[in-house]
């Protein structure tokens, strides 16, 4: 018996060790294209950006748009085109640890590939994984996807401002995540309107303490 | 579409197992995933295909055996098969639970000559 993804699984243990060492926790954000995972990200280095040292890994199927809409922040970011590829996986994390000075980091951010499917398969060598979606995709994602929300430390529901725009119902939805996931933690943001915000970001920070402290 | 990749990871063990078995044809990959997996077999097999495409393992039959999602409750230690999908103890309702088979992605077996 041998385990297919033994050379993705590997390489991200020697990740997870590299980054244990230099006590940078880095967060691997999973979602649908779309879902806001770049404006959650504006939103973080506009609020965290001088609580924690920054870095950020972009993941695209092509194009660096999201790189360059976060460049205006001056932290440290790097662009992995998978052209084509539906995920990213350990080794192109590993092969662009080299370019971030990790002495100089608190916190790195992986937004990994618009997808709910493969990226929740993929260990990168991440501190944690969290999920994302949106108001707009429809309430009924956590039991179509169960590994990533089974995987994932938190789940974030954006866009609650379009909430009366479309026919999201949030008790569906609660109730669906709670027959996946009853212990999983919930917010319920907007990166539009910043509701709900503040409760990630405390547990954000938390978090971290908590993987650095270990 | 994780089947692609996924697909192409096993081509290259196969292959690597074959060259160091001395093999000069597979016939037979045996492979193992867990229903959490989501694999689907008819994807799974056309990305296969193109992997092994050319190589001894070119007209390889792809044998799958999928695993049912098998769940430990934290609270009584109760070990049951998912029913349906909503992921709680099926004797104290407990919600902290380990997922000891469903993950898989194993190969079990190659044959060849």
């Amino acid at each position: 018996m041998k385990n297919i993804l033994d050379r993705n699984q590997d390489k991200a243990d020697e990740v997870r060790k590299l980054l244990r060492e230099k006590n940078v926790v880095m967060v691997n954000l999973i979602s649908s294209p779309g879902a806001g995972k770049t404006t959650l990200l504006e939103r973080i280095c506009e609020n965290l950006g001088n609580k924690m040292k920054i870095g950020i890994i972009e993941g695209d199927i092509t194009t660096d748009r999201d790189g360059q809409r976060l460049k205006k922040y001056n932290i440290p970011i790097v662009v992995i085109n998978t052209e084509g590829g539906c995920h990213l996986d350990s080794h192109s994390i590993s092969k662009v640890l080299d370019l971030f000075d990790l002495n100089a980091l608190d916190v790195l951010f992986v937004e990994n590939v618009g997808n709910l499917i493969c990226p929740a398969h993929f260990d990168l060598g991440e501190s944690f994984k969290v999920a994302m979606v949106s108001t707009a995709e429809g309430d009924d994602k956590p039991e179509k996807y169960p590994m990533l929300f089974r995987e994932a430390k938190a789940v974030l529901l954006n866009k609650t401002d379009l909430i009366p725009y479309t026919n999201f119902n949030l008790s569906n939805f609660k109730k669906d995540l709670i027959k996946i996931n009853a212990q999983i933690p919930l917010f319920e943001i907007s990166c539009t309107s910043g509701d709900g915000l503040r409760e990630w970001f405390e547990w954000l920070s938390e978090q971290l303490d908590i993987f650095i402290k270990i | 579409m994780h089947e692609i990749r996924i697909a192409n990871d096993l081509s290259e063990i196969v292959l690597e197992v074959a060259s160091n078995e001395k093999l000069s044809v597979v016939s037979r990959v045996n492979i193992t995933f867990g229903e959490m997996v989501q694999i689907v077999p008819e994807i799974f097999d056309f990305a296969f295909r193109e992997a092994v495409r050319g190589s001894i393992a070119s007209e390889a039959v792809v044998n799958f055996e999928i695993i049912k999602i098998k769940l430990k409750c934290r609270e009584c230690g109760n070990v049951f098969n998912l029913n349906g999908s909503r992921f709680a103890c099926q004797e104290c309702n407990s919600s902290d639970l380990e997922i000891i088979a469903g993950k898989e992605m194993f190969v079990k077996s190659i044959e060849g000559e």
